[in-house]
C-alpha cells in the first residue's frame, strides 16, 4: 500500500509561491558570485599592478643610489691597483658616511663574505658572513656577492630593522667593484608597499563582502514583495471566492423558493379544485343515495373521473420535481425519455445512444448528468436554432461521458453565453466540478456546439453493489 | 405455459409496499370467482423467500419498493418460477418503463389508475399465456418495437461482472442461488444482447465500458 506523504501535498498557492521564489533565490546567488568572483579578480590585476609599481620604483631608486655612488667612486676605484689598501680605505670611509633616511645604509662585503662596511650595524664590520640566511632560510651574503660576481642585480630577503629590530621584507641593489673583488650595495625596506597592498586587498574583500550583504537584502526585499503579492492575491481571491459562494447560496435560495412557490400553487390551484370536485360529487351521491333519488351514478362516476385527473396531475407534477424514471431505471432510460419528449415538444429531431449498461451511476452523477442534459436542451431549445441533436451517454475505462452536440450556430458570435446560457453554462460547470468531472464545450466543425459531461471512475457503481443479493440470504425483512 | 383456460381459480399475489393499494386491489379482485387472492405482500425479499410456499400463478408487482424494486424481484422469480406470470403494476405512464419491464421478464404493464375491471382483464390476458399492456396509456406506453440494442438487466449485468472477472458458471449459480442452466441462459442472452461471441470479449466489453474498474478487492 503506498502511503501518503502529507507534508509533500502543497496547496496551489504555496506551489505557486515557491515557483517564484526558488528561481529567484538561485539566480540572486549565482548573479552574487559571479560579481564576487569578477570584482576580486578585477581589484586583484589593479592591486598587483600597483604593487609592481611601487616596488619598480623603489628598485629604480636603488638602482640610481648605487650608480650614483659607483659613478663617484670612479675617480678613486677607477685610478687604484687592486690591491691599493688606501684607496680601499678611502672609499669604504667615505661609503659608511652615505647614510640616508631612517634605515638607509650602503654595505661592502669582498667576494669571501667579509663585510667591510656596514654603518648602521658596526659590529659586523671584518666579520665573515658567508652562510648567512634570512629567517626563511633565504641566503643573504652568498646571495649578493654571486649576483655581484655576474655584475649587478637585486636580491630580496628578510631584514632586521635598525630602529625596532623587527624583520621586515627588504630589496636590495648590488654591483662589483670587480678588480677589488667587492660587492658594493644599498637596500630598502619594502614593507609599507606591502602593507598599503594588503590593506588595498582588505579593502577589496570588505566591499565584496558589503556587496553580498547588499544583494541579500534586496533579495530578501524582493522576496517579501513576491510573497506579500502572493499573500493580498490570495487573500482577494478567497474574498471573491467568498462573494461567489454568497451570490450562489442567494441563488440556491431562490431557486428553492421559487420551486416551492410554484409547486404550492400547482397543488393549490390544480388538485386541490379537482378534490374539491371530487366531494361535492361524492356527497352529491350520498344526498341522492340518502333521499332515495334516482341518479347517484351519475355523480359518482364524475368523482371517480375527476380523480383520475388528479391522479395524473400528481404524476405530472411529481415527474415535474423529479422523474421518478432517474431514480428507478437510471440515467439512460431518463435522457431517452428527455430527448423523446423534447423532440415531441420542440420538433427537433433528437437521436439518443447509449451502451446496454444501465443504473451504473450513483444517485450525484445521475441528477447532475441528468440536470445538464436538461439545461444543454434547454439552451439548444432558446438559443441555437438547431434542427437536430444528438445525444450519447456512455461508460468507459476513465468514467461516464454524457455529450450533447447540435447543429446550431455555435457558441461563437452570439452574446448569449453571457446571458442565461451562460448562467446554465456555469452551472452546469459547477455540478461538474462537485463531482470532481469535467465539463467541456466545443464548437463543431459546420458550426453547432458540442457539450461533453464527463464524470470520473469514482462515481460509477459496480452491478454487485445494487443488485438483489441471493434469495433466503436474508430471510428476516422488515416488511414495510 | 398453458395457453388454455385453467379451470382451477388462478393464484394471485398482491405485492405493494402501500397497504392501501394493496387492499384495494384485493378487496376487488375478491368479488371474482375465478380468482384466488392468496397473500399480499410488501417487498420483493418477501416474495423471493415464499415464492415456493406461496406457489403463485400471477404477480401483480409495483416497481417502487424498499429493499428490493419490482424490475429486480421480478428477473428473480423468473429464475425460479419461469411459468409465473408478473404483471407490473405502477404509477408510472413512461415508455421507458413499459420496455425495462418486459425486458426484465413481465408479462405485463398495468397503470394504477386503470379502471378496475381492467385489471381483472389484464389478469385473464397474462394467464392465457399473452401479453397485457394497459389500455389507458396504450399510446404513450407501447413501446417502440425492439430498440437498435436491448439493454442489459440487473441481472445480466451481475452476471457479466462476474463472468468477466473469471468465475465459471458453476461459481456464478451458487453465488447467486441459481441453477447452472439459468446462468447458461443469461450468459446465452448477454452475448446476444452484446453481440460478443467469447468470455475474454465479454472482459474486454465490461472493461471499455467501465464496468470492470473499481470492483477489485485491493482498494
Amino acid at each position: 500500500m503506498l502511503r501518503r506523504l502529507p507534508q509533500l501535498a502543497l496547496s496551489y498557492a504555496q506551489k505557486l509561491t515557491l515557483l517564484a521564489a526558488v528561481p529567484l533565490i538561485v539566480a540572486v546567488a549565482m548573479i552574487a558570485v559571479v560579481v564576487a568572483l569578477q570584482s576580486r579578480a578585477l581589484a586583484e590585476r589593479e592591486i598587483s599592478l600597483l604593487e609592481n609599481q611601487l616596488i619598480e620604483a623603489k628598485k629604480a631608486e636603488l638602482r640610481n643610489y648605487v650608480t650614483q655612488a659607483r659613478n663617484g667612486f670612479y675617480f678613486i676605484y677607477g685610478n687604484a691597483a687592486p690591491d691599493d689598501s688606501a684607496a680601499k680605505a678611502q672609499v669604504a670611509q667615505i661609503l659608511s658616511a652615505m647614510i640616508f633616511g631612517e634605515e638607509g645604509q650602503f654595505f661592502v662585503y669582498d667576494y669571501d663574505g667579509t663585510a667591510l662596511v656596514s654603518p648602521r650595524q658596526t659590529d659586523r664590520i671584518n666579520t665573515n658572513r658567508s652562510g648567512e640566511t634570512d629567517s626563511e632560510g633565504t641566503p643573504v651574503v652568498d646571495e649578493l656577492i654571486r649576483i655581484a660576481r655576474d655584475g649587478a642585480g637585486f636580491h630580496s630577503y628578510l631584514w632586521p630593522k635598525t630602529t625596532t629590530g623587527e624583520e621586515a621584507r627588504m630589496i636590495t641593489y648590488v654591483t662589483s667593484f670587480p678588480s677589488w673583488q667587492w660587492a658594493v650595495g644599498t637596500g630598502v625596506f619594502i614593507d609599507d608597499v606591502l602593507a598599503s597592498v594588503a590593506a588595498a586587498r582588505a579593502d577589496v574583500e570588505t566591499r565584496v563582502q558589503r556587496t553580498f550583504v547588499y544583494i541579500g537584502a534586496i533579495t530578501l526585499a524582493a522576496l517579501f514583495v513576491v510573497f506579500g503579492t502572493g499573500m493580498l492575491i490570495n487573500l482577494r481571491e478567497r474574498r471573491l471566492a467568498d462573494a461567489k459562494l454568497k451570490r450562489l447560496t442567494q441563488r440556491v435560495f431562490d431557486a428553492q423558493e421559487e420551486e416551492r412557490g410554484r409547486v404550492a400553487r400547482e397543488l393549490h390551484d390544480g388538485i386541490s379544485q379537482i378534490l374539491v370536485g371530487v366531494r361535492y360529487a361524492l356527497e352529491n351521491t350520498r344526498l341522492r343515495l340518502a333521499g332515495g333519488k334516482d341518479g347517484a351514478q351519475e355523480p359518482l362516476e364524475k368523482g371517480i373521473a375527476s380523480l383520475g385527473e388528479a391522479i395524473t396531475e400528481v404524476r405530472r407534477i411529481s415527474r415535474d420535481l423529479r422523474p421518478g424514471v432517474l431514480d428507478d431505471l437510471g440515467l439512460g432510460p431518463a435522457i431517452k425519455t428527455l430527448t423523446e419528449d423534447f423532440a415531441t415538444r420542440t420538433g427537433i429531431t433528437c437521436a439518443f445512444e447509449t451502451v446496454v449498461f444501465r443504473n451504473r451511476l450513483d444517485n450525484d452523477a445521475r441528477i447532475a448528468l441528468y440536470r445538464i442534459a436538461q439545461e444543454a436542451l434547454t439552451n439548444v431549445e432558446r438559443h441555437a436554432g438547431a434542427t437536430h441533436v444528438a445525444v450519447d451517454i456512455r461508460g468507459h475505462r476513465k468514467g461516464a461521458t454524457l455529450r450533447i452536440s447540435d447543429n446550431g450556430r455555435g457558441l461563437a458570435d452570439k452574446n448569449h453565453a453571457r446571458g442565461s446560457a451562460g448562467l446554465g453554462l456555469r452551472n452546469m460547470q459547477e455540478r461538474m466540478e462537485q463531482l470532481g468531472g469535467r465539463l467541456d464545450i466545443s464548437e463543431t466543425q459546420g458550426g453547432g456546439t458540442t457539450i461533453a459531461a464527463t464524470v470520473p471512475l469514482s462515481h460509477m457503481l459496480t452491478p454487485q453493489s445494487k443488485s438483489a443479493p441471493a434469495p433466503k440470504a436474508n430471510p428476516k425483512v422488515a416488511a414495510e | 405455459m398453458t395457453a388454455l383456460p385453467d379451470p382451477s381459480p388462478a393464484r394471485v399475489l398482491i405485492v405493494d409496499d402501500h397497504p392501501m393499494v394493496a387492499e384495494g386491489i384485493q378487496s376487488i379482485l375478491e368479488s371474482y370467482d375465478d380468482i384466488c387472492v392468496i397473500g399480499t405482500l410488501s417487498n420483493g425479499r418477501a416474495v423471493i423467500d415464499q415464492l415456493e410456499t406461496l406457489a403463485p400463478d400471477v404477480i401483480l408487482m409495483d416497481l417502487n419498493m424498499p429493499e428490493m424494486g419490482g424490475l429486480s424481484t421480478t428477473e428473480i422469480v423468473l429464475e425460479h418460477r419461469p411459468d409465473t406470470r408478473v404483471l407490473i403494476l405502477s404509477m408510472h405512464d413512461n415508455a421507458e418503463y413499459i420496455s425495462s419491464a418486459l425486458s426484465h421478464g413481465a408479462m405485463g404493464y398495468l397503470l394504477k389508475d386503470v379502471p378496475t375491471d381492467e385489471i381483472k382483464k389484464a389478469i385473464d390476458v397474462v394467464m392465457s399465456g399473452q401479453r397485457y399492456l394497459c389500455t389507458g396509456a396504450q399510446g404513450s406506453i407501447a413501446p417502440k418495437d425492439t430498440p437498435a440494442r436491448e439493454a442489459l438487466t440487473e441481472r445480466e449485468q451481475t452476471i457479466l461482472l462476474q463472468l468477466a472477472q473469471g468465475q465459471s458458471n458453476k461459481e456464478v449459480a451458487n453465488v447467486l442461488d441459481i441453477s447452472v442452466r439459468t446462468v447458461e441462459t443469461h450468459r446465452k442472452n448477454i452475448k446476444r444482447k452484446l453481440g460478443i461471441s467469447s468470455t475474454a470479449g465479454l472482459t474486454r466489453y465490461a472493461m471499455e465500458h467501465g464496468v470492470l474498474q473499481g470492483t477489485g478487492g485491493d482498494f
